[in-house]
């Protein structure tokens, strides 16, 4: 997991992935979603019980547990700040 | 499938479990093969006693002490678990007191500590195990209630908006966790036999009868019968639901 969350593309593509499969989104694939596309609102639209879904998945596949509502807000923004937020907390982590 | 097979290798958690309803749960849930973990606040008289019993009939057992209004008690309490066992499939929040005081005498500290133990208890418990029943996709958490929340009763103010907090909690969190294949159930046992109400006088305890249309007090197995359902397989389809079992009181 180290190697993904080094290589900034391939975490990316990662996490555009997770989010399809773990939310089974069905008219969106990956490769539709841009990396600064909100994910919630008006954006992909999905709403605070998918934030809990994610919440979940990221700390299954990353071990990086939001605690805080704010700090979540903050990272779900679009795919490019959750995955800064990743980056950061693995650096902190390391 | 039979009880004793639905429930081989299921991890339960029961806060209050070595006394009245909590230890008839922890029996009856070790009876039918799961392997039970019950806290308890300060009577080790009473966990040594149901230690031993449980030790006689459980596939596993745990006893932890903790005060389940006190965040790191129930962090350490988890996570004692969690070492063990790896995972927990059942919460059974059932850790609860009464200070029961007409409102005038009612002092700040009887408010407090009945809505930190029994309601701000729920809400710390449930909210360590969510997230891994959340990924595990499988979880069961069965809450207390009473019908003092559902008809009110003087004396009870503390308890009874303790209780009714514990019903929404109850359904708003079955509404967060449906979708996850986690439920969450409430309870409503009415006059049962416990230490709870060995305290009422005789002219209270024949008020209640008269009330109770079956004309008896409940047994602490009666309430057990009810979270074993819920906490089945049988009630897959159940969640955000307030089971009474008061033999018709309400």
């Amino acid at each position: 997991m180290k190697d993904i969350v080094n290589n900034e593309r391939t975490l990316h593509e990662f996490l555009k992935k997770m989010i399809v499969e773990t939310l089974k989104l069905e008219d969106i694939s990956a490769g539709d979603i841009d990396s600064d596309t909100p994910l919630f609102r008006e954006g992909l639209g999905l709403d605070s019980l998918d934030a809990l879904e994610l919440v979940v998945a990221i700390e299954k596949h990353f071990n990086v547990i939001i605690e805080d509502e704010n700090v979540g807000k903050q990272a779900f923004e679009s795919i490019r700040t959750l995955a800064t937020f990743i980056q950061a907390e693995y650096r902190q982590g390391a | 499938m039979s009880l004793a097979a639905e429930f081989r290798d299921k991890r339960v958690v029961i806060t209050g479990g070595t006394r009245g309803l909590g230890k008839a749960m922890a029996l009856s849930f070790a009876r039918n093969g799961a392997r039970v973990a019950v806290t308890y606040a300060s009577d080790e008289a009473s966990a040594a006693r149901t230690e031993a019993q449980l030790q006689a009939i459980a596939e596993e057992c745990m006893l932890i002490r903790a005060d389940v209004s006190v965040r790191s008690d129930v962090d350490a309490m988890i996570g004692n678990v969690l070492r063990q066992w790896e995972h927990i499939d059942i919460l059974v929040n059932n850790a609860g007191i009464i200070r029961d005081k007409l409102l005038v005498f009612l002092g700040e500290d009887d408010w407090d500590r009945v809505l930190d133990v029994n309601l701000k208890g729920t809400y710390l418990c449930s909210r360590s195990v969510v997230r891994l029943m959340i990924g595990r996709k499988f979880g069961r958490i069965i809450n207390v209630t009473s019908p003092s929340a559902l008809t009110g009763r003087a004396c009870q103010t503390n308890y009874s908006a303790s209780k009714g907090g514990i019903i929404s909690f109850t359904k708003s969190l079955a509404r967060e966790l449906a979708r996850f294949g986690v439920t969450v159930n409430a309870v409503c046992p009415g006059v049962i036999t416990t230490s709870m109400t060995e305290h009422l006088d005789d002219k209270t305890k024949e008020e209640f009868l008269k009330l109770i249309p079956m004309g008896r007090f409940g047994e602490p197995e009666d309430v057990a019968e009810a979270v074993l359902f819920l906490a089945s397989q049988r009630a897959r389809y159940i969640t955000g639901q307030i089971l009474v079992v008061d033999g018709g009181l309400t």
